[in-house]
Order: C-alpha cells, then structure tokens, then sequence
C-alpha cells in the first residue's frame, strides 16, 4: 500500500492521539515501569491500529514501505510521537516492525505468536567495527575486488555469534531474533528461535524500564541454508542500519520534547528569589540549550523522510554522532532545571535522561559512528 | 569477549626496547640527564599517592582498603535493593556503617581523644583528609560514600558554631558512640519542600517565606514545618535544623541540634532517585517538636551564616566524590578496554580508544588536582574556591562518565559493567549542595567586592 502526504498526516494524527491516551496513559508513573502484559496489550492495540505490522496482512506499519518517501515520514513521526509517550515501547516497537520488514525483504518466513515476538539485533557484538562496516557497505554488489582482508577479518569478528555475546535490549517475551551473522565464510542474515540461544537476561539495565536486556550468544553454528545473496544481505544491512538509526534519533527526539515541556512547565511554576525561574538567565539558557538540540534533531529528521535508496547511510550515521550526544545534553539539563526533583524517579526527568543514554549506545553507539563516518567517506581509507 | 594477556607494545606504539623509544634510550643518558629524566613505569594513583603528606597518603591507604574490602562487594545488592520505608536500613548497609564507625570513618573531623583523627594530620585541612577519604569511597559506590559522609555535613555545624559543651561533650560523645559500633548518624536538614536553592543562596533567601519555624516555649524553641531530600535524615539519630524565628525571615534562621527521639519529628518518607540509591533522602516533619536552649548551635539568627560557612566546607569534598566517581568510571573503562577484544585484539590497542581513555584519565586527574589545590588552603574555606571546585569537578566528572558509557558502547547499559550505576550517582553531584548553577553564582557573589571595584585590575 502507498501512501501520500495528506494520508500521512492523518494517519500521524491518529497514532498521536493513540500514543497520548493510551501509551503515555499506562506510562503514567515513571517510577513504575509498565508490565509485560500491560506492553503486550498496547502492542496488539498498535497492531490492531496499523501501527504494528500483522503476519499477511500488508498494510502502512511503521517501516513497513521505507521505498516511499511518506511511509518514511509516517514512520519517523509515528516513532517520535510514541517515543514522546514512552521510549521503552516506542524502542520494542521500532525494532520488532523493522525484524519484520527485514525478514520480508530477505524472504525468511517466521511465524510470530505475538505482536512482539520478534526482536532484532542489527548490529554486531561491540560498535560498528570501526571504518570496516562502512567499507564492506561502500562495495558495489559488482564491485569484482576483493574487500581487504584486515576488514574482512574484523567483519567476521564482528560478526561471530558464538565467541561474543551481543547486548540486545527487547521486550521480556521475545521468541525469535533476526540477526546478521558471519555464516560460512559470509554475511548473512539469520533468524533464530529463543532456544537455540544461550540468552540470559541481565539486571536491571540503565533506562527503557519497560524492556530488558538479555546478553545472547548462539550455542551452535548455523546449518540452516540462507534463502539471500550477498548482495542482498548487505542491501538488508544498509537499510536495516539507516533505518536503525533514524529510529532510534525519533524516538529521542519525541522523548526529548517531552522533558523539554516538563521543564517549561516547572520553570513557569517554581520560584526562586522571588521571582518564577524561567525568568533566571541561568534557567532561560537550559531552556534554550533544550529547545535548540530539539530543533536540530527535527531538521534532521525532516530531511530524511525521503525514499530509503535516496539516504545516504553515511549522512545518517553523522547525524547520528551528532545529534545523539547533544540530545542527551538537553536531557541533562532538563534535569538539571528540576534541580532536586529532576533526580526523583517519581518525577520523570531523570528516566528522560536514561532512556536517551540508552538510545544513544543502542545500534553501535555514537563512538562507533565517527570510525563509521570516516570509513563511508573514504576520506582516510 | 576476554583477551588473552599479551606481552610486547600496543598498536601504533613502539616496544619500550626500540631503539627510538625513550624507555630504553633515557637509561643512557649523562647522570644530570638520567635526574631530570623520568619514564618511570609507576602506576598513577601511587604517583599521586607520593605527592601527598605521608599522613594524609596514610589515611587515603587505609580508605582506599576499607572501601575495597567493606563497600565494593555490597554496593550492587545496595543500589538493586527494593525502596526501604523511612527509618528501615538494609542489613548489609548496617554492618557497614557499624564497621565504619568502630575504624574510625564516622569520627575523623577531630582528634583523639575526641575523635579518631589522627595527631599527625593535625598539621593539614580537615577538608583535605577528607575530600582524599571522600575520592576512595566514592570511587567504591557512590550511594554508600553519602551513607558515611552525610554524618559529617550533619556534624559540621557543631564544629563550625559550637560552644564549648557541643563540640567538647556533644560531638566526642556522638563520635564515642559511632566508635563503638553503635552508630550516632548525624544529618544536615536546610531544604525546604518549597524551595531548594533558595537554602543555597543569599540573593533567593532574601525573598523567601520559611517553612520550618521555631516557636519560643518555656525552656526552648517548639519546630513546626517540613524539610526534604535529608541524606540520611530518616536514619539520623540527630539533626542539625535551620528554621527562622516566629514572625521573621531567613535573616532569622538559627540552627537546632534536634534529637529524633523527640515527640513530633518523623521521617515522612524516603524518596526513589535515580542513583546513590545505598543512601536515602527523607522528608522531615516537626510538629511540635520540643529542642531545649542548650541545643541551638552558635546564637539565635547565626544560622544563616553557620550554613553558609558548612556549605563552603563541604563543596569541596562533594567535588572530591565527582573525582572518585570520574575516576571509578575511568578504571571501568580501561578495565573493558584491556580485556574486550574485537579483531583478535583488546580494544585498547585501537587508537580511537587510546584517546578517549587518553581524555579521561587526564579530565580526572586535572579535577582532583584542582580539589587537592583548593583542599591543601581550606583551612578557612573560601566560598569562591569551594563552589568553583564543585561545579567544575563535578561537571567534567559527569563528561568522563558520559565518556566512558561511549567507549563500553551497547554494553554500556548494562547494570554488569558498572559504569551506568556510577553516571546515575555522579549525576546527584550536579545537582546537590546547591546546583551547579547557583555555585556558580556562589562564585561571583563572594567575589562581587572586587568585581565593582572599577578602579582596580583583577587577577585570576
């Protein structure tokens, strides 16, 4: 199904208020982090809504057309808009629609139970494998050079699923992950059930409350044939990666303008000498450090709602090492203008914080994303 | 994934025996050159524990032992632990305070007999002992150091104001009892539910109603009003309280050394934070709550000034926690660097990590060179030198933490490898003891004298 601008709108307005009334609603109490039946209920809401794509059922969920330049755009706003809401269910949806998409693509039949069965792993055990990723991904499908062998070497080892647990962050009841894999001598993609795993969950980890994280590791090599080329695999991990990316930048974007309205409203209500504090120097900076690192964040955004072959990867990535970093420093100090009771868990702010910190180590982490920059320019390949 | 330990050199670096590297080569230099010359392989924290006063580089020893043996094994189980209603303490945190206190760590701001400090550091700050106290502890688990170290911000204002019978008789006796393995926990209660860095500074005091305020009674003064975010308030066994004078303002404010045995003082409730969770932060109430003459510290109306003067004292120890804090997120990193391998080698060999634990280490040791700085002439802490100390130490310790989060990367939310934990305590650093904008503020309004002065040219 294509969709227009004007369905856009529509479509965003809806899943605006959906995220309003129900995700912000059962996301209340940001101290009480919501429960895994409570996650599993609004997801399937979700599905019910479009939001959410359904096995065999082609519809305008989120990433689920990322050809068209208005489904970008419903998915970017869609996330931000739930990530205003909640991170945490903004995160486990984002992910398990882009599994979805993947494995459509590659042509991998799964047989989800639930809206959330599917989680995702797009990256490899630590970082992006510093420029090699991006060399590997520079290579025309018909490039005939071989790619070198230092990174042929670290993609493998990046890759290895067997040696080095990889952090996945996923709602409690995931039964499949789709991931990419060195398979043979080879990228590959695989998608593979829970049990086949050694996959324990670890303690509370620093934000998206809602989730939890679970450090995974295969136990045996794949055997299973793989129904993709290489070309189509890397195809995969190019979108898989930029699409990645700019959710993982939606949904801090929507939970940044969250804190940055708790912090205008605190500000316009609390005294300090006198007076209110939102009319301190002091404050009216943080206040515009917040709504600048905002605005950039939209702008980028805004230019990425275009078909995904029209994306330059490495664009996104460099957005990405830039924005994240500054996103959290708004959330800092959106804190920071709660003074005391920004550090309250009951408050919200400093969730706020954490689930940007979260976001911002997610998908290779933004150190990872210069190395990555560097390798996709070529600029000192 | 866990590297295997490797000899030789790292990537992009020589072997110590090339001959170009000035390992080896500094050794064949004249003797004037060999003196002046220095490639010693010295771990830093004993470079910096030689530059320190054999007294003081005892008792950083010592903390640095005590915090590794009694705080480290405990602070996950703490910072993991469910919320506690006021007044409960978890056990492990118990035993350590009682621990604490029988080794000396609650008593050390006077000497012995009085307290446990010893005579031989007598001849430097109490504030730099205990900012080099405070660094280890919270290099060990930031929440357990506040546990320990809101004792003593409590106990200053005794120090600071008290007559001869508080700080001869009241303090040793608080101090004798910690001693025991009895802990008498001190707290230190000026935040008001209405208004936090109106506590914190002069120019918001000024316009600010009080919420807790003293009543005269026969023999006393009766405390009506609530305070919050007390570190340790709910678990103290007295208070030192700032409340104004019935019908006056902030001009008013005298401190009480209030015993929570007393009818009509309750720990309200504890709040959830984000980190430093081994050390609650309780809402006091006072109905009624009777405080004898005798237990006004300093004089009627100097509270204001005793606040200040306790502030000035203990900006610099909490820019000493962002130091521990910085460089506990520093070690973890360097400790994932070494051992995490990708490409067949650990981490550290790549060059993009070299720089980040590069910035780290010396974002870290610059900070607690400023604290030991400001540390080493706090004999009579200036307001200037201790909110400059707190608000940058604390905020570069917070960008070293960021940085170390960065470099663990997708591991780094993970609860396992310890950095997140230290970026949630170090965040509290920002914030309390007056937030770092209004240290910043602190800064200027004790420099203002200078700064109208027109006619003469300033130094930095």
């Amino acid at each position: 199904m294509i969709i227009g601008h004007d369905d856009t709108q529509l479509m965003l307005a809806e899943v605006g208020r959906f995220a309003r009334e129900r995700v912000a609603t059962a996301a209340a109490r940001p101290e009480r982090p919501m429960g895994d039946d409570q996650l599993a209920t609004l997801s399937s809401e979700a599905q019910a809504l479009g939001v959410l794509p359904s096995l065999g059922d082609e519809g305008c969920a989120l990433w689920e057309h990322p050809a068209n330049a208005a489904s970008m755009a419903f998915s970017i706003g869609a996330l931000r808009h739930i990530g205003h809401a909640n991170a945490g269910v903004a995160f486990a949806w984002h992910r398990t629609a882009l599994a979805h998409r993947l494995a459509t693509h590659l042509g991998i039949t799964h047989h989800a139970s639930g809206a959330l069965d599917l989680a995702l792993a797009p990256t490899g055990h630590y970082g992006l494998a510093r420029t090699s990723l991006a060399h590997w991904l520079r290579r025309a499908p018909s490039d005939a050079a071989p790619a070198g062998a230092d990174d042929a070497r670290l993609m493998a080892d990046w890759l290895d699923r067997q040696s080095c647990a990889t952090t996945v962050i996923a709602p409690r009841a995931w039964n499949t992950l789709l991931w990419p894999a060195w398979h043979e001598g080879r990228f590959a993609w695989r998608l593979v059930d829970r049990e086949q795993l050694d996959a324990p969950q670890c303690r509370a980890q620093h934000g998206l409350d809602e989730l939890a994280a679970f450090t995974v590791r295969d136990v045996a090599p794949a055997s299973v044939a793989l129904p993709h080329d290489d070309a189509t695999a890397l195809h995969a991990l190019a979108h898989a990666l930029a699409l990645d990316w700019l959710g993982l930048l939606a949904i801090a974007v929507g939970a940044l303008e969250r804190g940055q309205q708790m912090a205008v409203a605190f500000a316009a209500m609390r005294q300090q000498g006198g007076v209110l504090i939102a009319r301190h120097p002091a404050v009216q900076r943080m206040l515009s450090d917040i709504d600048g690192a905002r605005r950039q964040a939209d702008l980028a955004l805004a230019s990425f709602g275009a078909a995904i072959d029209d994306i330059d990867l490495g664009a996104v990535a460099s957005a990405r090492a830039t924005l994240h970093p500054m996103l959290c420093d708004a959330a800092n100090q959106v804190v920071q203008v709660h003074g005391g009771i920004g550090y309250m868990s009951d408050a919200g702010p400093e969730k706020i914080l954490r689930d940007l910190n979260v976001l911002k180590l997610q998908g290779g982490g933004v150190l990872a994303a210069h190395a990555f920059v560097a390798g996709w320019a070529e600029v000192f390949a | 994934m866990n590297a295997p330990k490797r000899d030789g050199h790292l990537d992009g670096h020589l072997p110590p025996e090339h001959p170009l590297s000035p390992h080896a080569k500094y050794r064949d230099l004249p003797p004037v050159g060999r003196l002046l010359s220095n490639y010693a392989v010295r771990d830093l924290w004993d470079t910096d524990f030689a530059r320190l006063p054999w007294p003081l580089a005892r008792q950083r020893r010592r903390a640095r032992d005590f915090a590794e043996r009694h705080m480290a094994p405990i602070a996950d189980a703490l910072d993991l632990a469910p919320h506690l209603a006021p007044g409960e303490c978890h056990p492990d945190a118990r035993a350590l305070l009682r621990e604490a206190g029988r080794q000396g760590w609650l008593s050390y701001f006077l000497p012995r007999p009085l307290g446990s400090m010893p005579w031989s550091t007598l001849a430097y700050p109490a504030i730099w002992q205990c900012s080099v106290i405070v660094e280890e502890f919270s290099r060990s688990c930031g929440g357990l150091m506040l546990l320990l170290s809101a004792h003593h911000l409590g106990a200053m204002p005794l120090l600071l104001a008290g007559n001869a019978r508080q700080l001869l008789v009241d303090l040793p006796s608080v101090y004798r009892r910690c001693e025991r393995g009895d802990p008498h926990l001190m707290a230190f209660a000026i935040t008001e539910p209405g208004a936090g860095s109106d506590a914190e500074d002069g120019h918001g005091a000024a316009t600010y109603r009080p919420g807790v305020v003293a009543t005269p009674t026969a023999g006393g003064w009766l405390l009506n009003g609530r305070k919050c975010y007390i570190s340790g308030g709910d678990l103290a066994t007295s208070v030192t309280v700032f409340a104004a004078l019935q019908g006056e303002g902030m001009e008013s404010w005298t401190c009480f050394h209030v015993d929570a045995a007393t009818p009509g003082f309750r720990g309200a409730r504890t709040e959830r934070k984000m980190g430093m969770r081994a050390s609650g932060a309780a809402e006091l109430e006072f109905v009624d709550v009777f405080v004898p003459h005798a237990r006004v510290v300093g004089a009627l109306r100097q509270g204001w000034a005793i606040n200040r003067a306790t502030l000035n004292a203990s900006r610099i120890p909490v820019a000493a926690m962002g130091v521990g804090l910085a460089r506990a997120a520093t070690e973890a990193a360097l400790d994932f660097a070494r051992r995490y391998t990708l490409g067949g080698k650990p981490l550290v060999h790549y060059q993009e990590v070299q720089l980040q634990l590069a910035t780290m280490v010396a974002e870290t040791r610059a900070i607690r060179a400023l604290v030991w700085q400001e540390a080493r002439h706090a004999w009579r802490p200036r307001q200037l030198h201790a909110s400059l100390a707190k608000f940058h130490a604390t905020d570069v310790a917070q960008r070293v933490c960021e940085m170390a989060m960065d470099l663990v990367a997708d591991h780094g939310v993970l609860h396992e490898q310890r950095v997140e934990k230290i970026f949630r305590d170090v965040r509290l650093t920002r914030i309390f003891e007056g937030t770092n904008q209004v240290n910043r503020l602190s800064l200027v309004e004790d420099w203002q004298g200078q700064l109208l002065d027109a006619d003469h040219s300033m130094g930095v």
